[in-house]
């Protein structure tokens, strides 16, 4: 009786440990599926499935992120370079409420999708850790690189890996 | 008694995995705010500093940098 006491008790232990650790998307699995609104009233939704075929260049954003407000007009230029190569830059607002969000893009217009996530769902899939955090996706679906953070510096290294993802398709 | 006391014991371990629950990388909008910091007017707590550093002959191991937005 007591053992099997002890063990119900380190089952549920173990069961709630668990429930904690959910893995976050890394480099090599394949990209969760996600439909979101634009932030933008007047634009379509934004989904997986209408990005079909191109490199996708996903990254997660808030307005009250200092990193990601200096990364967001550098992803700008990137955009306009390869977009014509087959690059598409899909920047997910988590802002809450997303007026945040849009007041920075007032003063900071961006061509890419810009998808609002206020309650977190993507990024519950992707299971975001750090704040940026991006991901290179092929077409396939596949991701090729998971960037935390960003630093000076980052965006050469971020533009040699969407390069080599152009280069390939 | 025995049963009472696993009954005790189990619901401790439930409120441990309650108490576990972090703030996610997303929802730490509150935590990034300047008035979230511990020392919101940095020129101010320098002064502090100072002063006890002059009055007790120490000084260091106030704070941390950064509001815990878990940006870089």
């Amino acid at each position: 009786m007591k053992f099997k006491q002890k063990s119900q008790i380190l089952a549920f232990l173990a069961l709630s440990a668990a429930s904690m650790l959910a893995s976050a998307v890394e480099e090599g699995d394949t990209a969760p599926i996600f439909d979101l609104p634009s932030i933008y009233s007047d634009q379509p939704a934004i989904s997986t499935a209408s990005l079909e075929g191109k490199t996708v260049y996903v990254d997660f954003w808030a307005s009250w992120c200092a990193p990601c407000l200096t990364s967001l007009p550098l992803y700008n230029d990137m955009y306009h370079k390869y977009k014509d190569q087959g690059l598409e830059i899909v920047a997910i607002n988590v802002d809450n409420p997303i007026e945040d969000g849009l007041d920075f893009l007032e003063d900071t217009p961006l061509d890419f999708l810009i998808p609002a996530d206020p309650d977190g769902d993507a990024a519950e899939l992707f299971e975001v850790i750090g704040m940026p955090t991006s991901y290179l996706i092929q077409p396939d679906g596949t991701v090729t690189l998971v960037h935390m953070g960003f630093r000076s510096g980052d965006i050469d290294m971020i533009e040699e890996a969407i390069k080599a993802s152009l280069a390939g398709n | 008694m025995k049963q009472l006391r696993t009954a005790l014991l189990l619901l401790s371990c439930s409120i441990i995995p309650i108490s576990c629950a972090d703030v996610r990388a997303w929802e730490r909008g509150y935590l990034a705010r300047d008035e979230m910091t511990w020392d919101p007017d940095p020129l101010e707590s320098a002064l502090n500093d100072h002063i006890f550093f002059s009055k007790e002959a120490s000084s260091g191991g106030n704070s941390a940098a950064g509001g815990g937005c878990g940006c870089n």
